[in-house]
C-alpha cells in the first residue's frame, strides 16, 4: 500500500528501543527519497517512562508531532503504551501493532490505578475504528537470541503489515546497519520472525 | 553506509541524511569550521556537544564538558576574543547560570565568531521551567536565530557564526526540544576549515576592548553595543528564513516564528486555507524585521501570532501595530487565542486559526465521546529509577534512618539528577493541598516521595542551611545531590554551611557518571568529552578541603551500611557530609563490568506486605496479592533481597 503521507507512531517504554525504531524508518524513507520527520516525546528519566516517536513521512510534512487522529498507525512496544498513544492519536480505520508484554507501571505495582487486559485494549480501540493486531514479540526476540531485540521484531511485524511505504528490503538494509556489530545475527532473525509472524 | 562518527565529519555537500535538530546545530559549526566548544549537559540540549566531541578528534578542534554552563560560557568566549570560533551550548536553565558573563561580555562583544546555542523546554519535558531564552537575546542586545526544522537548525547555527563575526557580537540560537530531539532530513553543506591563528590585541577597534572597565569604561560600551542595533536590523530583512509570502489581498495574516512556523503550515493546509492566508515566517524573533512585518500589517485586517514560548514576537508586533495599522486585529497568547502556558502543536494552532477565519474544524463527536470513556482504562505511567539503580539504596536507607532519628517532620531538599526522580510523585495518586498551620509529616509509599524541595542544580544544599538559620527544630533538614552536580554548582554552598556554621546531612549520591542526560563523564569520571583520561576528582577530598569534619562513605547497595551511616550523621550535630557511591548501573552493564546475581523468588514465602513495592525498583511486581520479579526487568542487582522481611526475594547461594 502506498500513500502520499504516512504517519506512525512507535511507542513504548523508556529503554525497550522505541527512538532506535523510529529512526531506523526514518533513515529508510530517507534512503527511498522521502522527506521524513521523527519527533520524539519521551520524560527525563533514562529508563521506565512513557516514550513515543512520531514518524512522518511524505512531501506535506513540516511538524515534528502528528495531529490527533492524525495517525495511520500505532506501533507499540508495550501494550499499555500502544492504547495511551491510540487514545490520543490513531485515526479511524488505523492500525494498532502490538507487543503484548506488559511493563507494569509503579502506580499499579503499589495499587494506585489497574493495568488494562488485551482484551479490554482491543475493545477500546475498535470501538474507535481501529484494527488491533498483538504478537508476543518479547517471546520472539527471545527466540530470536536476545530479547533487547524486540523492537525490531516489531519493525519486521511493521514490515510484515504492508502498511509502510518502504520496501521491506531497504528496512532491513538499515536495520543492519544501525545496531551493535555483534548483534546483526540475532536483529535480522528478529525482524524475520516478526515478519512471518503477522503473515501467519 | 558509514557510523555516525564519520557521517557527521563527511565533506559531502549535497548529500541527504537523518539528523536530530541537535546533531543538526552541531554540524552547523562543523560547517563553519569551529575551534572551541565547551557545554555542561542538560537535556533536550545535551547531543550538540556529544556530536561535536564525536567529531573533535577528527578534526582536531576542542570539545569539553565543563563543570558548568558558566566556565563552559567563559571558556568558549575566551576563545572567541582570540579571534577563532567558538560555541557554547546548553539547556534553558543553564542559560540562567551564565547570565552574569553574557550580559557584560556584549559590552564589546567578540572577535571570532560566537554562537550560544540553547535549547528551551516548552511543557517542561525535561525541566524545571518553561523560561524563554529568547527574551535573553532581546535583553542582551544580540540576534537570536530560530529554526522552523532541522534542517534550518544546521543552516542557521552556520550562518550564526558569519553573523557573529560581522556584528562583532555574540549571536544566540534558540530551538526547542521539538526542534533539539526531532529528527528530519537534511541536507549537508562544505566543510570550512579556517586555519585561523588565535591573536590578542587589548584595543582592537576599540580601546580596552576586552576589559569592560577600562576606558572609556562600561557607559560607552553600552553605547557601543546600542550603536551596533541599526545594522542588525538591517541585516534581518533580508535573511532566507524571514519570508513574507502574501499573494491576492487576503484579509487574514499569520506570524510564525522558529517551529511555530511548521505547526502553522500543517493547520493552515488542515483547514485548507493554502494562498487564502499571508505568511510571515519569522527566523529571528529579535530584532524582528520590521519591514516585513510592516507589510503584513498593513495588508490584512486580522493577524494571529504563532510563537513557542512567551509573547515576545506578539509584544513587538503590538508595538509595531500601533505605528502601522493601529486597527489591526491581533491575536496570540495575549489575547487567549494561543495557550499562556505548555508546548503548542498543529491541533492548537489549527483551532485558532479557524476561529480567526470563522471556519469549523471537522469533529467526530461520537468518538470522542468514547473516547473519554476509554481514557479511564490508559492507566498512568509514573517516571522511576530504573531497575538495579544505586539511588534506589540511597533512598531506602534515607527512608529508614530517617524514621529512626529524623524527627517528627524531616525535610529532604532535592536537586537536579536522576535522583530528583525521587521527587515526581506517583501519578496514579492524588495529592491534595493542606493548609496546616503546623509541620506535617506524609507518609512514603515509593522512594518517588521524598523529596520535599527540588528547584535547580546545586539548590538543596542552599536551601538546607535556610532551614537550619531559620531556627527549624520539627525534624532532621536534609540535602541530596549528585557527583556531576556536588561539582556544578554545590561547592560553594558547602564552604558557606562550614563557614556560617550551619548543621544538617547532605547525602551525596555518586554514581560516577552525569547519567541523567546520557551518561557524559564529569570531574570524577577521570575522562574527558573526547575520551581521554584525565585527572580524576573526588568528592570526599574537595569536601574535607572545604572542611567539612563528619565525612562517610558507603556502598549504597550494602543497605544496613547506608543507613547506619545517615542515622550516625544526622545524630552528629555537624554539617555532615555522606558520600553514597556505586557506578550507575545501566553504565555498568554497557561497559560490562555489572554482575547480576541470581534471584530466587519463593511465592510461598510471600506475605504480600509490599516493603519490597515500596523499595521502587520497576523489577519488582505486585500481581494477586503477592509480588514478584519481572525476569525481564530484573539484573539482579540483591538490593530487593536486602528489603525482604520474609526470605521470599533471596540471593543464590
Amino acid at each position: 500500500m502506498k500513500m502520499a503521507e504516512l504517519n506512525l507512531i512507535i511507542a513504548g517504554v523508556g529503554g525497550q528501543g522505541s527512538i532506535r525504531a523510529s529512526h531506523i524508518v526514518g533513515i529508510a524513507a530517507i534512503q527511498e527519497g522521502m522527506r521524513t520527520r521523527v519527533g520524539e516525546t519521551f520524560g527525563s528519566a533514562m529508563r521506565g517512562g512513557a516514550v513515543a516517536s512520531h514518524v512522518r513521512i511524505g512531501k506535506g510534512v513540516f511538524a515534528p508531532l502528528i495531529a490527533k487522529d492524525g495517525a495511520e498507525i500505532v506501533l507499540a512496544l508495550e501494550p499499555l503504551e500502544g492504547l495511551r498513544n491510540a487514545v490520543k492519536f490513531l485515526d479511524k480505520g488505523g492500525l494498532l501493532l502490538t507487543n503484548t508484554r506488559a511493563w507494569m507501571p509503579v502506580d499499579v505495582n503499589i495499587g494506585r490505578a489497574e493495568y488494562p487486559s488485551l482484551e479490554a485494549i482491543k475493545g477500546a480501540v475498535e470501538k474507535l475504528g481501529g484494527e488491533v493486531v498483538a504478537i508476543d514479540a518479547t517471546s520472539l526476540a527471545q527466540q530470536a537470541g536476545n530479547v533487547r531485540t524486540m523492537n525490531v521484531v516489531m519493525l519486521g511485524a511493521l514490515a510484515g503489515s504492508g502498511k509502510l511505504p518502504i520496501s521491506v528490503e531497504t528496512l532491513k538494509e538499515v536495520v543492519q546497519e544501525n545496531v551493535p556489530p555483534k548483534t546483526i545475527a540475532a536483529n535480522l532473525r528478529a525482524f524475520e520472525l516478526g515478519f512471518s509472524a503477522i503473515k501467519k | 553506509m558509514i557510523g555516525f562518527a564519520d557521517l557527521i565529519v563527511e565533506d559531502a555537500p549535497g548529500k541527504r541524511v537523518l539528523l536530530m535538530g541537535n546533531e543538526a546545530i552541531a554540524r552547523g559549526a562543523i560547517e563553519a569550521g569551529v575551534s572551541v566548544v565547551a557545554s555542561y549537559p542538560g537535556t533536550p540540549a545535551s547531543e550538540i556537544l556529544e556530536t561535536l566531541a564525536l567529531a573533535a578528534p577528527k578534526l582536531g578542534f576542542h570539545a569539553e564538558w565543563s563543570v558548568n554552563e558558566k566556565v563552559a560560557f567563559e571558556v568558549a568566549a575566551g576563545a572567541a576574543i582570540t579571534g577563532v570560533r567558538a560555541l557554547t551550548s546548553m539547556k534553558n536553565a543553564g542559560l540562567n547560570w551564565v547570565m552574569d558573563m553574557f550580559m557584560t561580555l556584549v559590552y564589546g562583544g567578540v572577535r571570532g565568531g560566537f554562537v550560544i546555542a540553547v535549547g528551551d523546554d516548552p511543557d517542561a519535558h525535561y525541566s524545571s521551567n518553561e523560561q524563554d531564552t529568547r527574551f535573553a537575546a532581546f535583553y542582551g542586545e544580540i540576534p537570536c536565530l530560530e529554526p522552523a526544522n532541522p534542517q534550518e537548525a544546521k543552516e542557521m547555527t552556520r550562518y550564526a557564526f558569519e553573523l557573529s563575526e560581522r556584528l562583532e557580537l555574540p549571536v544566540f540560537v534558540r530551538s526547542v526540544t521539538r526542534i533539539c530531539h526531532a529528527s528530519g532530513d537534511v541536507e549537508l553543506g562544505k566543510i570550512e576549515k579556517p586555519e585561523r591563528k588565535p591573536v590578542f590585541d587589548r584595543h582592537w577597534k576599540l580601546p580596552w576592548r576586552w576589559n569592560v572597565y577600562g576606558p572609556p569604561g562600561p557607559v560607552e560600551k553600552h553605547r557601543w553595543l546600542h550603536g551596533q542595533m541599526p545594522q542588525m536590523k538591517k541585516l534581518v530583512e533580508t535573511l532566507p528564513w524571514n519570508k513574507l509570502e502574501l499573494r491576492g489581498k487576503p484579509s487574514f495574516g499569520i506570524i510564525a516564528s522558529g517551529i511555530g512556523a511548521s505547526y502553522a503550515r500543517e493547520a493552515v493546509k488542515m483547514l485548507g486555507l493554502e494562498n487564502k492566508v499571508a505568511f510571515l515566517k519569522l527566523g529571528t524573533p529579535t530584532p524582528l524585521p520590521e519591514q516585513l512585518v510592516g507589510r503584513m500589517l498593513k495588508s490584512v485586517k486580522s493577524v494571529l501570532v504563532v510563537e513557542e514560548g512567551e509573547p515576545l514576537v506578539e509584544l513587538q508586533v503590538r508595538g509595531l501595530a500601533k505605528d502601522v495599522n493601529p486597527d489591526i486585529k491581533l491575536l496570540g497568547k495575549l489575547t487567549g487565542s494561543m495557550p499562556p502556558v505548555g508546548e503548542i502543536n498543529t491541533d492548537i494552532v489549527a483551532h485558532a486559526l479557524a476561529k480567526l477565519v470563522k471556519r469549523k474544524l471537522p469533529a467526530d463527536r461520537p468518538r470522542e465521546l468514547i473516547k473519554g470513556e476509554i481514557k479511564n482504562l490508559v492507566a498512568p505511567r509514573s517516571s522511576t529509577l530504573c531497575a538495579g539503580c544505586p539511588h534506589l539504596g540511597s533512598y531506602w536507607a534515607l527512608k529508614l534512618a530517617l524514621r529512626k532519628v529524623g524527627g517528627k517532620v524531616p525535610i529532604v531538599n532535592g536537586d537536579i539528577g536522576c535522583y530528583e526522580q525521587g521527587g515526581y510523585g506517583i501519578a496514579g495518586k492524588e495529592y491534595k493541598p493542606s493548609s496546616s498551620s503546623e509541620s506535617v509529616r506524609y507518609p512514603i509509599d515509593a522512594p518517588y516521595e521524598t523529596l520535599d524541595t527540588n528547584y535547580i542544580m546545586g539548590g538543596g544544599v542552599g536551601l538546607m542551611q535556610g532551614q537550619f538559620q531559620a531556627g527549624y527544630k520539627d525534624g532532621a533538614i536534609v540535602g541530596v545531590a549528585g557527583d556531576s552536580t556536588f561539582f556544578h554548582a554545590c561547592i560553594p554552598a558547602v564552604i558557606n554551611a562550614v563557614c556560617n556554621k550551619a548543621k544538617g546531612l547532605f547525602l551525596v549520591m555518586d554514581n560516577e557518571w552525569t547519567a541523567m542526560t546520557g551518561h557524559q563523564p564529569n570531574p570524577v569520571t577521570g575522562i574527558t568529552a573526547t575520551g581521554e583520561e584525565t585527572k580524576l576528582l573526588c568528592v570526599e577530598d574537595v569536601a574535607k578541603a572545604c572542611g567539612v569534619e563528619f565525612i562517610r562513605t558507603v556502598d549504597p547497595f550494602d543497605l544496613k551500611a547506608t543507613t547506619a551511616a545517615i542515622e550516625e550523621a544526622l545524630k552528629s550535630d555537624k554539617f555532615a557530609i555522606v558520600v553514597a557511591r556505586h557506578v550507575c548501573t545501566l553504565q555498568a552493564q554497557r561497559q560490562k563490568k555489572f554482575v547480576g546475581k541470581r534471584m530466587i523468588f519463593d511465592r510461598d514465602r510471600c506475605t504480600g506486605c509490599k516493603l519490597c513495592v515500596s523499595f521502587g525498583c520497576p523489577g519488582i511486581v505486585f500481581k494477586e496479592g503477592k509480588a514478584g520479579l519481572d525476569p525481564i526487568l530484573c539484573n539482579g542487582c540483591g538490593m530487593c533481597a536486602e528489603v525482604c522481611p520474609t526470605g521470599a526475594i533471596r540471593v543464590e547461594g
